[in-house]
């Protein structure tokens, strides 16, 4: 595997608050990945400053092996609209995209007029007059259509409605199959884009709280559920992330894979498996780290 | 130097707000001052003479500069960026950009001071373009002046934005009090000393020539402190 981007001990701290709290990770060529966390967790900030578009108080980030900032050979080959882009006064859509393509060297400009057309961009409005969700689309069209080796898309869904959501995200991976790239999509609205993700990372409060691929995810934590007293003596000595009681049925769940033979021996003692789906988990791996912490703290 | 033409190319993509826009104020300014000094010429019996028939709407278009200079920074910079292009490649293509407006302005305002000299100020004494004192040397001296002219104001309207951008209102209002501060000591200085002679002494020295180079020379001061705010601003 070969990285396109090296993080070491990344810290942004602005006057009273610190957004990015000594991140370290490393994204891989061509996978997608889903930069996951509440709002404010310092997801853009972290994509900010990979593109050069904000500067690190301490720490290091390489994009394609170099420094990106005033890198023109690095930048060239990225693209980070944000989430609350500006663009220039009086600018309708169609300027925004004529640009874009100036700009972009593997721009597709079919694939940005098939966009156009399934988004129902009104491409001759000045685009401080479009609504939300059609601004979002402009950010969306220039992402897909740039075709840049990475790719970020900040909340690229803000104000789009159900149906073009999904047609983002089918358009997404379509072309994504066919010109693969390295995708980072930032998100709070996980099981959405869990099927899509490759890899995902958890940032909290400024830190990383998980970096794992989807595929070890999956097996990250189990949920039992079952009578209460069969399911705490399985819980004794495990990692509980979360446990809620109805009468006398527990469903709690656990970190940490399950082997074939434990597996068995749960199934024998009456308890059900259920795979965790990525957001319970993001939820409850997130609330975890808040209650250690205060816990902490209160120590 | 591709994506450095980009992005002077980037500015013009609205061609409204660098073509039609200063156009119409030009255009505008013109048919007003002409409709005055039509009404005065009638009341008159006669036109009035140059000297008396200057009537300033010439730097109508160079405010509306100002404000170009200062969206250049505060509206296009932060699409540049997500454009991926580099603070110095932005730097220079809009840089680039303002210098071409500011020729293609001097060149409209020497070529229309020709027709505007023959006609007599366009048969009412209208004088906008052949702006006396700066278009009486050689007509190379008066387009250098016009250039310049242009091209600080939009400098200024740039830094004026680079401060604000990265420093924010704050930043920028005290420095802007402290400009004022410090001229109004200067003032106080020339003053006290009693210097206005050779103040008024160099001026009468100047000509349209080294006006213009030393408006050049302020564009360049400023043109550098922009970009050294610049190269640590976020969008």
């Amino acid at each position: 595997m070969s990285p396109v981007i090296e993080v070491a001990h990344l810290t942004k701290r602005y006057r009273e608050t610190v957004a990015v709290d000594d991140v370290s990770f490393v994204v891989e060529k061509d996978t997608i990945y889903g930069l996951l966390g509440r709002n404010g967790a310092g997801k853009t900030t972290i994509m900010s400053i990979l593109t050069a578009q904000n500067f690190a108080t301490s720490g290091e980030v390489r994009v394609f092996g170099e420094s990106p900032y005033e890198n023109a050979h690095v930048l060239s080959r990225m693209c980070f609209v944000r989430e609350s882009q500006k663009y220039p006064d009086d600018a309708t859509a169609a300027h925004a995209l004529r640009i874009a393509r100036l700009f972009y060297p593997n721009w597709d400009q079919d694939l940005a007029d098939r966009l156009v057309e399934d988004f129902q961009l009104p491409l001759t409005r000045r685009i401080k007059k479009l609504s939300r969700g059609q601004l979002s689309a402009v950010g969306v069209i220039i992402g897909l259509a740039s075709r840049a080796e990475i790719t970020f898309f900040d909340e690229p869904y803000l104000g789009l409605d159900a149906v073009a959501r999904q047609l983002f995200y089918d358009r997404l991976i379509a072309d994504y199959s066919e010109h693969p790239r390295t995708i980072v999509l930032s998100s709070h609205l996980i099981d959405e884009v869990a099927a899509l993700l490759g890899h995902v990372i958890v940032v909290d409060r400024g830190r990383v709280l998980l970096d794992e691929s989807a595929e070890e995810l999956r097996e990250r934590a189990t949920t039992v559920l079952g009578d209460t007293a069969t399911v705490d003596r399985f819980l004794s000595g495990r990692d509980v992330i979360h446990r809620e009681s109805l009468g006398r049925v527990t469903s709690a769940t656990v970190l940490g894979a399950l082997s074939p033979l434990e597996r068995r021996e749960l199934a024998d003692a009456g308890l059900e498996l259920a795979a965790v789906p990525l957001q319970q988990l993001v939820v409850r791996l997130t609330l975890h780290a808040a209650d250690t912490e205060t816990r902490e703290v209160v120590r | 130097m591709n994506r450095t033409l980009a992005v002077a190319r980037m500015q013009l993509v609205n061609k409204q707000t660098f073509i039609w826009v200063p156009l119409l104020i030009i255009a505008g300014a013109f048919v007003v001052s002409w409709l005055i000094y039509f009404i005065i010429t009638s009341a008159m019996g006669d036109a009035p003479a140059r000297g008396q028939g200057f009537n300033g709407a010439s730097q109508a278009a160079l405010w509306y500069f100002l404000v170009i200079g200062v969206q250049a920074m505060s509206l296009t910079f932060p699409f540049s960026q997500a454009m991926s292009v580099t603070r110095r490649t932005f730097y220079l293509g809009t840089g680039l950009l303002a210098a071409g407006t500011g020729a293609v302005l001097a060149t409209l305002y020497t070529l229309l001071a020709v027709p505007e000299l023959a006609t007599g100020g366009w048969g009412v004494g209208s004088y906008m373009f052949a702006v006396p004192w700066v278009t009486d040397g050689a007509w190379y001296e008066g387009w250098l002046f016009f250039f310049a002219v242009t091209l600080l104001v939009f400098v200024l309207g740039f830094w004026v934005a680079t401060i604000y951008k990265r420093f924010g209102s704050a930043v920028l209002t005290t420095l802007l009090m402290g400009l004022a501060l410090a001229i109004v000591a200067l003032i106080a200085l020339v003053t006290w000393q009693g210097w206005w002679g050779n103040v008024g002494a160099w001026f009468a020295a100047q000509t349209p020539l080294t006006m213009a180079l030393w408006m050049l020379a302020l564009t360049v001061a400023l043109g550098i402190s922009s970009y050294g705010t610049l190269r640590r601003a976020t969008p």
